[in-house]
């Protein structure tokens, strides 16, 4: 039980996704412009990489693993991710429009997420069991939402300050990005992996 | 080795056909009727989500027209060219769009504005008008930073000498430069007819003290409520115009001329 909820910890916070290894760059700098909208962003995140977690270890073990192929991991990978992605987005399209529209093309590029493939790898790199597994798609993904609504609700208080002309848009948000992934180090001795 | 490709193969075949197969199911169960209508209809509208038809967007109007649910006659943006793309679409007879504008209610340029202070605060008027009203004496008048022309999606609103004009031409009623004045000083109304006349003025002070702050403020001496026998009428210190019996008025230069301090003007 402690050790899930270390995972847990470690997933969300002192290894998170975004801040401490940099994968899933693109939606958290394209869908943090606002707080609605990363909160719909993190949480379509979230269910993904839990569900891709859930259905790439079965994979894993039971097809991969029993017939010896675990070289066709990335390939098996990436199948599930697209396929998962494509329902979502039917799912969302259909009981949120308006969401649908907001995400906008940041909702198919889930698929090519790095964020939710490098989730999937890291588990099979730690040799998590099934609900190990389980809890750290959930961790990545709540820590993926974090990242977002923490730079979401920087960059709205952004809007009302003055950016020197040359740093306005990405170049002020890449370095803000620095600056919390920076501050997600000092978290970096509480657990370790 | 043959082996491996083999069920490298079939297990790959595998798991993309049990895909497959689960993304047509959910696709099925998940279908959208999207009305082809709709569709066209949002096309032939301008897209700028003004929301002057009353509706959040343009998407929204084009689902309740589609619908029959308005008339096609709502879209203000557009103006009569979308009006009639859309009644064609949906067979029915267009009718002619009311033209409204904003009007600007107050008539002081900076050269006439009586100021207090010196501003030097931030160059909205918001700002100013939230600074113990900026720099000018009038409570009620414009401030002319802009925040109208700013919040015009049709770029339709100018700041002539500190006071913004809205040119009735390029205007398309959608309202948002009402809601962007902090003093509340434009209004939307219905243009009757070229000869139309409005209180360019909203002070609601005692006339002597709207002469102190204002050479061109209404100072509520009633001389239009005379003349034109109901249509103006004094109210709070204010003229107050009904502006939809103005195309009744025969008299519209007379009440012009005799306004005495000249906050009567025409569009």
């Amino acid at each position: 039980m402690v050790n899930l909820v270390l995972i847990f910890l470690a997933a969300s916070i002192t290894h998170n996704i975004v801040l401490t290894y940099f994968l899933g760059v693109c939606p958290f700098i394209g869908v943090s412009k606002k707080i609605e909208q990363a909160v719909g962003m993190g949480l379509a995140t979230t269910f993904v990489m839990t569900v891709a977690a859930i259905v790439t270890w079965l994979i894993y073990h039971f097809i991969l693993i029993r017939f010896g192929l675990p070289f066709l991991q990335y390939v098996s990978f990436i199948i599930v991710i697209a396929s998962l992605v494509q329902i979502v987005e039917m799912f969302i399209r259909k009981f949120s429009p308006p969401l649908y529209r907001a995400l906008g093309i940041y909702l198919p590029l889930i698929t090519t997420n790095c964020a939710i493939l490098g989730l999937t790898l890291f588990m099979v790199l730690r040799d998590y069991d099934f609900f190990e597994s389980v809890v750290f798609g959930l961790g990545s993904g709540a820590g993926f939402t974090l990242a977002l609504i923490i730079m979401a609700g920087i960059r709205e208080e952004l809007e009302c300050c003055d950016i020197p002309k040359p740093l306005e848009g990405a170049g002020i948000t890449l370095i803000i990005a620095g600056i919390l992934a920076l501050t997600f180090m000092g978290f970096s001795g509480l657990i370790s992996n | 080795m043959d082996n491996t490709i083999l069920i490298s193969i079939l297990s790959m075949a595998g798991l993309g056909l049990f895909f497959a197969v689960v993304l047509a199911i959910v696709n099925q169960k998940l279908k959208i009727k999207e009305d082809p209508l709709v569709e066209k209809l949002e096309g032939v509208l301008p897209r700028l989500n003004c929301g002057a038809c009353g509706f959040a967007n343009c998407h929204i109007y084009a689902e309740k027209l589609a619908k029959k649910e308005v008339s096609p006659n709502q879209c203000r943006a557009g103006g009569e060219e979308v009006t009639n793309k859309i009644s064609e679409i949906l067979g029915v007879s267009a009718e002619r769009p009311e033209k409204k504008a904003g009007i600007v209610h107050c008539g002081a340029d900076a050269s006439k504005r009586k100021k207090k202070a010196v501003y030097t605060g931030i160059k909205t008027c918001i700002a100013a008008h939230a600074t113990s009203g900026g720099e000018i004496f009038c409570e009620y008048g414009c401030l002319g930073y802009g925040d109208c022309m700013r919040a015009c999606p049709f770029g339709g609103i100018e700041i002539v000498n500190g006071l913004a004009k809205i040119n009735p031409d390029i205007c398309t009623a959608c309202g948002k430069c009402a809601t962007a004045c902090p003093r509340g000083l434009i209004t939307v109304e219905k243009i009757t007819s070229k000869d139309f006349i409005y209180v360019a003025c909203s002070n609601l002070d005692k006339g002597a003290d709207t002469r102190k702050v204002c050479p061109v403020g209404c100072i509520a001496c009633g001389i239009c409520q005379k003349l034109t026998e109901g249509i103006f009428h004094v109210e709070g210190n204010l003229s107050r115009v009904d502006y939809e019996k103005l195309t009744g008025l025969s008299n519209t230069d007379e009440v012009v001329k005799k306004c005495p301090t000249k906050c009567i003007v025409h569009i």
